[in-house]
């Protein structure tokens, strides 16, 4: 029988609804501080975001790929030899370290499945629209109920001596391995709903929490 | 907006290759532990996980994570069967009753499972992982559940994670000679 016949005799038919489904979910928040440490903008929502080397960089862990795997970095390059390593999906950045890591930037570009960076990052420093990367970090999976989440947190701060306006976009920078070299890709990227500006001497914190519910 | 999901099609066929019960459906059934090895890739940290046998012993980051990819005749990894009922929960760290490799009363041959490529249509980029089970017990087995086997390494120790649990909606009798299908597709969405 072809694929054709099996088709016209099995039918696709409509998902079912029955019983308890397992929902994986990516949210974030976003919040903006004032140098005295008050909240002045906020916002937050579902993720929107997962991008195609989420799948590409899980699937040369699934496969056990030892070469010839294929992810495009953040630098727009296509790497072709890319392959399993301990560092797939490694975001724990350091104090000023940009490479990996949650990222904000300035692009309002809505998200496409092949986005491969930030449309507009902004750069380590205390220069005009340059920003202070603090410590990416995590807190531990947990069930509460049904649910088991954990969270991804990164504060920037503003001390550029002037507002830094116009963020409109949030994202993680994974590690991947391809030819020998650590490289980074995007994760997953939100273009948020609203511009968000950060006074002088006050900081940008994104959150993402992952979490799957029973 | 829902952005990451699993889905799931049953195929049966008869043993002249008919298809002769298919199911598809959207997969109840990342666990918790698929969430502890992402957790322990991302952040290089630790963290508590219970391996197929009951035991914890956490998981870490590591370059076999998450790796389902299967050998013939290997039933502790890839894609799994069995014939369990009992309803899927988020702690779930194996099959309620798996049915082993084996040709013997009420056993299957497992072939390979291997992880597909990655494709993009529209905004969707989908991750296709197939394998197919053979009944040459001599007699009907019926399957109730699948889910997905990998690869885990905790601060010490390897081990196997259950990170896929699904509960049939219908049961999926396989005749003898006759083979069942199960394909996972992990899917991103834009």
């Amino acid at each position: 029988m072809t694929k054709g016949q099996e088709r016209k005799k099995h039918p696709k038919k409509a998902l079912k609804k029955t019983g308890r489904v397992l929902k994986p979910e990516l949210s974030y928040k976003v919040e903006v501080t004032d140098k005295d440490g008050r909240v002045i903008q906020r916002e937050e929502g579902p993720s929107r975001s997962y991008v195609r080397q989420w799948n590409e960089i899980f699937q040369l862990q699934a496969g056990a790929v030892a070469s010839g795997g294929v992810v495009k970095d953040t630098s727009g390059a296509t790497q072709t030899n890319a392959y399993r390593t301990s560092v797939c999906f490694k975001c724990d950045a350091g104090i000023g370290y940009t490479l990996n890591g949650l990222r904000v930037g300035k692009s309002s570009t809505p998200v496409s499945i092949s986005d491969y960076a930030l449309g507009s990052p902004l750069a380590e420093g205390t220069g005009t629209d340059q920003v202070e990367h603090q410590l990416t970090y995590f807190t531990g999976p947990s069930v509460v109920g049904s649910t088991l989440s954990f969270t991804m947190q990164r504060a920037f701060v503003n001390h550029s001596g002037a507002p830094i306006s116009g963020i409109q976009e949030i994202g993680v920078y994974i590690f991947f391995t391809a030819a020998m070299m650590g490289r980074v890709a995007l994760g997953f990227r939100d273009a948020l709903g609203s511009p968000f500006s950060i006074p002088d001497g006050g900081s940008i914190t994104v959150t993402y929490t992952l979490k799957v519910t029973a | 907006m829902r952005n990451e999901g699993l889905w799931y099609s049953v195929t049966v066929r008869d043993r002249h290759g008919k298809v002769i019960s298919r199911e598809r459906r959207r997969s109840r059934s990342m666990l918790g532990n698929w969430y502890r090895i992402l957790y322990g890739m991302m952040s290089f940290l630790s963290c508590s996980l219970v391996g197929t046998n009951g035991i914890d012993w956490g998981a870490s980051w590591n370059q076999d994570n998450w790796k389902f990819q299967a050998s013939a005749n290997e039933d502790y990894i890839g894609i799994v069967v069995g014939t369990g009922t009992t309803a899927v929960t988020i702690d779930d760290y194996k099959l309620a009753t798996q049915i082993m490799h084996g040709t013997g009363s009420g056993q299957l041959r497992y072939l390979i499972c291997t992880p597909g490529t990655p494709s993009v249509a529209g905004s969707n980029c989908d991750f296709l992982t197939s394998r197919v089970f053979l009944n040459n017990s001599g007699g009907s087995i019926t399957m109730r559940e699948s889910g997905i086997y990998c690869r885990c390494k905790g601060p010490t120790y390897y081990s196997y994670a259950c990170i896929v649990r699904d509960v049939f909606d219908t049961p999926q009798a396989v005749p003898d000679g006759g083979s069942i299908t199960i394909d996972y597709t992990l899917r991103v969405t834009a």
